[in-house]
């Protein structure tokens, strides 16, 4: 099934870049935010990586997330869960999290507080909020779905030597920006660059790819950084490792393990 | 030199006039370069602890210093659909103005909340849906209720009235976001009412206003000087020289201001006002032109002999004014600064003016409409030296001296007693109108929710983590429930209430459970959790990033500096009685800075005052070279400074900027009276030795200058009781009283001091 699901993948990806590299500009701006959306939150069937973030304010002063997410699809575009244990801060040692993402209604997640031993169900609708305080959103981590703004390819431009179309997305449906930028690489439609814009037409968060590396001929943005340049503060992402098609069970991603980490997944 | 100063004037009027002129229009060509400062927070120089510290705070928690609050009632309560649909809709239009920050702007349709449900948790924006049945309404009143952080913030205890925050950029002006806010809520319309409150309001309204106000009424009270000088002097040529001398040092000083690149501030708006009333000396010139042309009947001579006769007690009444001003430079405020040393220059600009354009005027005036005027006055006033009332009224201080001593005596102590009742006090709020719509939204919306000023305490230690400790949490919390005893003390806001807002909704929202956990993961766990479900800032907003520091908002239903320095000692007596060795509080806020501000400015101002006071005493007894009548001279400055002051302390009226303004005010007229009168009188005496003769000449003569200096001056302030800000009605009366005062202090008192002493006091030499 695995197996099949990837060969999907590539096709679909190799018609687009086929299409792309023969008719130039005529790939359709909403074929290529569907492209880097596959690319970017659905690539491999399965993910684990040890994440660490960094919280930096605008004096400097950081606060630190060290996790290791592990992530499966169950198709593409569709379903995911994801399960999330943090090494640090260390007064939070062994709290896990777990969301249920669903293409079409809000998240279910859970969170295990060790001191107190429990398990809590979140039913959230609070995709533009935080993510643990940092300047990413929810959404920004599992991505919004791209038939959710209409898309206009504004030119092409290089970014860090990498040329990339530069698409201008506009939601339809409820958002927490009024315009998005993004510079996709037209080889691996990763977003190098994104703006987003606030209710002012102002921008205010700006993220960046700024390393990406392969694993099993997957690239992964291994450094990123999203800023909010109207309060200065930041937040800078490294991917210390990154594993994809790991063949995680379905069954860790269950109260069970949130209660007891499946150690040989977060080592 | 001053007699060659005049004298080439009499003799090139034409040369002195055109001079005059260009000079005037060289400083009139730096108007357009104006800037304007309406920050009352300017006051203090950036490097002050108060500012440096609250801006420290301002970045250690994420906070904005200037925020809107919009209150919204409805008398039928806000949880109704309507209602609800207006907040979302007006606080979608309220992002979009330029100016306020976005991320940060607070009301029901931002704030996240955690609502327990059966299954679990819910964390959604308050306002996410618009509940539309009756049940869902109920829902939201219970999630409102429960939550202790939303209560008296987005819902008052009645459920009336609701309110969005508006943290706004530093640089936004407070008033036009408020214009567009008035604009929105005008769409939105009834039948729920909006109120408008929070310093960057009042600020920059205030700012405006006071812009307008000074620009309306200093022409005003120009006006109503010209028509008071006209009946007095029934010469236009005479009005125009006056006002004249009056608009050239306005243009001069505040030319030089704006030329220097210094901003036009609070303080130095009010200089056209005080060059105005100092300008009225050059009546005295004026009066004595009359009484001498009159004798000599012929001008040339009439104006030489006015000018040999008057330059010298000009000269020091200018000089001690002049000084008087400058000597606020000697304190630590910028602005007062500012405005003492530009009033000062503007002093010496008028004393210019009077021994050259003043002579130069008088000189190219017709003698027949001198005399027209003069065949007027001799009507109206009586006959020969036309000055019989008064006359009387010097012998009467003569002959009842005792009387008069005695009673100036008691009303001094009486004043001493009541400046010593005098209240401290500064609310900025208060400087409009109480039927203002500044004042009464802050009023309705200190009584509806937890109260429009705010204060900072920062708990603040070395150690990371401290404030995650339980044991700190219960220390903030027994804090709070102190701070608020204060019955203006509206709402009080620490991490311990959102810890013990989690401990209770992850206990399946049992009341049991309000409290702060035992352990310190536990506490640490809460929070994590609450960076996960909520704004971070709203973390933020009460601790820092490392743990080290965590802040008590405490929100005040009154603007008042008096509350704030309560809750300062307040802190101090906790501190005091359970101490902790790790940690310490420090103020901060609005509220603190207003506090810090008032009394620096305040006392500051004082000390400037009490210093120039000093000076001028010199200066006195310097230009008598002699103490006593220097001491003498001074007397009716100090009793009108002392009665005035009394009175304050008497009425119960707090003590704030506008009033210690006014004693800078009494400094420059009270003394020219002074000066004016003992000068003349010991001119007087050169000629007839005679001490109770020239004291009732002096009384009559130059006394009627006083006495027309006083009216014009007193006529040009009473015209600010018809302002729409305090502090001007505030200024507008007691001038007029302060005028009244220091000219029967100088009629009255001062002649029957000087003949109880006359057996001490030496009346030939002197100068």
């Amino acid at each position: 099934m695995r197996y099949r699901k990837a060969l999907i993948m590539t096709l679909a990806l190799g018609t687009i870049w086929t299409r792309a590299s023969f008719s130039g500009d005529a790939l359709a701006p909403g074929e290529i935010v569907r492209a880097c959306y596959a690319r970017f939150y659905y690539a491999g069937d399965d993910m684990k990586a040890r994440i660490l973030m960094k919280l930096i304010d605008k004096g400097g002063q950081e606060r630190i997330r060290d996790l290791t997410m592990l992530r499966k699809n169950s198709a593409e575009g569709g379903e995911q869960k994801y399960f999330i244990y943090f090494h640090q801060p260390a007064d939070v040692k062994d709290t896990t999290f777990m969301v249920y993402k669903y293409p079409d209604k809000d998240d279910d997640r859970w969170l295990f507080i060790p001191a107190i031993d429990l398990v809590k169900r979140i039913a959230a609708n609070d995709k533009f909020s935080s993510f643990v305080g940092s300047d990413f959103t929810y959404e920004d981590i599992s991505g919004r779905k791209p038939e959710e703004d209409t898309h206009t390819l504004l030119r092409e431009e290089d970014v860090d030597g990498r040329s990339c179309f530069v698409v201008e997305s506009v939601p339809q449906e409820r958002s927490a920006y009024t315009k998005r930028v993004s510079w996709i690489d037209k080889e691996n439609f990763l977003p190098l660059k994104e703006e987003f814009y606030d209710k002012q037409n102002e921008l205010y968060r700006r993220f960046e790819a700024l390393e990406v590396k392969e694993d099993n001929g997957i690239p992964t943005a291994t450094k990123r950084v999203m800023q909010n340049v109207k309060t200065g503060h930041r937040t800078e992402v490294t991917f210390q490792e990154v594993e994809y098609n790991a063949g995680i069970g379905d069954d860790i991603f269950s109260e069970r393990y949130l209660r007891r980490p499946p150690l040989q997944w977060i080592e | 030199m001053i007699k060659r100063i005049f004298g080439f004037s009499v003799e090139h009027t034409r040369l002195v006039i055109l001079l005059t002129l260009i000079v005037t229009c060289l400083f009139l060509w730096q108007f357009p370069k104006i800037k304007v400062d309406t920050d009352p927070k300017h006051m203090l120089p950036t490097t002050s602890p108060v500012r440096v510290y609250n801006d420290e705070v301002d970045r250690l928690f994420s906070l904005h210093a200037d925020t809107i609050v919009l209150g919204i009632s409805n008398k039928e309560g806000i949880i109704n659909t309507d209602t609800l649909k207006k907040v979302a809709l007006i606080t979608q239009s309220i992002l979009k103005i330029k100016g306020v920050i976005t991320q940060d702007l607070l009301s029901l349709s931002t704030v996240n909340d955690v609502i327990v449900k059966e299954d679990g948790l819910q964390v959604r924006p308050l306002l996410d849906q618009i509940p539309e049945t009756k049940d869902e309404l109920e829902t939201m009143r219970k999630v409102l209720y429960e939550n202790p952080m939303l209560v008296d913030r987005f819902i008052s205890k009645d459920g009336k009235t609701t309110a969005v925050y508006i943290p706004i950029e530093p640089a936004a002006n407070g008033k036009a976001v408020a214009d567009l806010v008035r604009k929105i809520v005008k769409e939105a319309g009834p039948p729920e009412e909006y109120y408008l409150a929070g310093d960057p309001i009042a600020r920059d309204t205030f700012g405006s206003q006071m812009f307008k106000q000074m620009g309306l009424f200093s022409p005003v009270s120009g006006m109503v000087m010209c028509v008071a000088l006209f009946l007095m002097f029934r010469n236009y040529a005479l009005v125009f020289t006056n006002m004249g001398v009056a608009m050239i040092s306005i243009f001069w000083s505040l030319g030089l201001l704006i030329g220097m690149g210094f901003p036009v501030h609070i303080m130095s708006s009010m200089m056209p006002v005080f060059l105005m009333a100092i300008s009225t000396d050059t009546v005295h010139i004026f009066n004595e032109f009359y009484f001498r042309f009159r004798e000599v009947k012929d001008k040339r001579r009439a104006v030489l002999e006015t000018m040999n006769t008057v330059a010298q007690p000009v000269f020091y009444s200018d000089l001690t004014t002049a000084v008087g001003f400058a000597s606020l430079a000697t304190g630590a405020i910028v602005p007062v600064k500012v405005f003492g040393l530009f009033v000062a220059f503007g002093t010496f600009v008028i004393l210019l003016m009077s021994y050259t354009f003043v002579p130069a005027i008088l000189m190219v005036m017709k003698e027949s409409t001198i005399q027209k005027a003069l065949g007027r006055e001799d009507i109206k006033e009586g006959k020969a030296q036309g000055m019989t009332w008064l006359v009387k009224l010097g012998g009467l201080s003569l002959s009842r001296r005792s009387v008069i001593l005695k009673t100036g005596l008691i009303l001094i102590i009486f004043s001493v007693i009541g400046i010593s009742r005098i209240h401290v006090n500064n609310n900025m709020v208060s400087w409009f109108k109480a039927e203002s719509e500044i004042r009464r939204s802050d009023k309705i919306l200190n009584k509806e929710l937890g109260g429009t000023s705010l204060a900072y305490f920062v708990l603040d230690s070395d150690k990371e983590d401290f404030i995650k400790e339980p044991s700190t949490l219960r220390y903030m919390e027994t804090l709070q429930r102190r701070l608020e005893q204060n019955p203006l003390v509206g709402k009080t806001t620490s991490v311990a209430d959102y810890v013990k807002h989690i401990n209770r909704v992850l206990h399946q929202n049992d009341p049991k459970f309000e409290v702060i956990p035992g352990s310190k993961d536990e506490v640490a766990q809460y929070l994590f959790l609450m960076e996960m479900s909520a704004r971070p800032n709203d973390l933020n907003n009460v601790v820092d990033y490392p743990f080290k520091r965590a802040n008590i908002w405490v929100q005040l239903k009154s603007w008042d500096a008096g509350v704030m320095r309560e809750l300062v000692q307040a802190v101090q007596k906790y501190t005091l009685d359970r101490p902790l060795p790790e940690a310490k509080f420090k103020p901060a806020g609005i509220a603190y800075f207003n506090m810090v501000w008032n009394d620096e400015v305040l006392w500051g101002m004082v000390s400037s005052f009490l210093a120039s006071l000093v000076l001028v005493l010199g200066l006195l007894i310097f230009e008598y070279r002699s103490l006593k009548w220097g001491i003498i001279s001074f007397i009716p400055l100090l009793a009108t400074i002392v009665i005035i002051y009394g009175m304050v302390g008497w009425i119960g009226k707090d003590f704030d900027m506008p009033i210690s303004v006014l004693s800078t005010l009494s400094l420059g007229m009270a003394i020219d009276f002074a000066i004016h009168f003992v000068s003349r009188l010991k001119q007087r005496y050169q000629e007839i030795p005679d001490v109770e003769d020239a004291l009732a000449w002096t009384v009559g003569r130059p006394g009627k200058g006083i006495i027309r200096n006083a009216v014009l001056f007193a006529l040009g302030f009473a015209v600010m009781m018809f302002a729409s800000l305090t502090p001007y009605i505030t200024v507008g009366i007691f001038m007029a009283l302060i005028m009244i005062l220091s000219s029967v202090a100088t009629l009255i008192y001062l002649p029957a001091l000087i003949i109880h002493f006359k057996e001490s006091l030496s009346f030939k030499g002197g100068r």
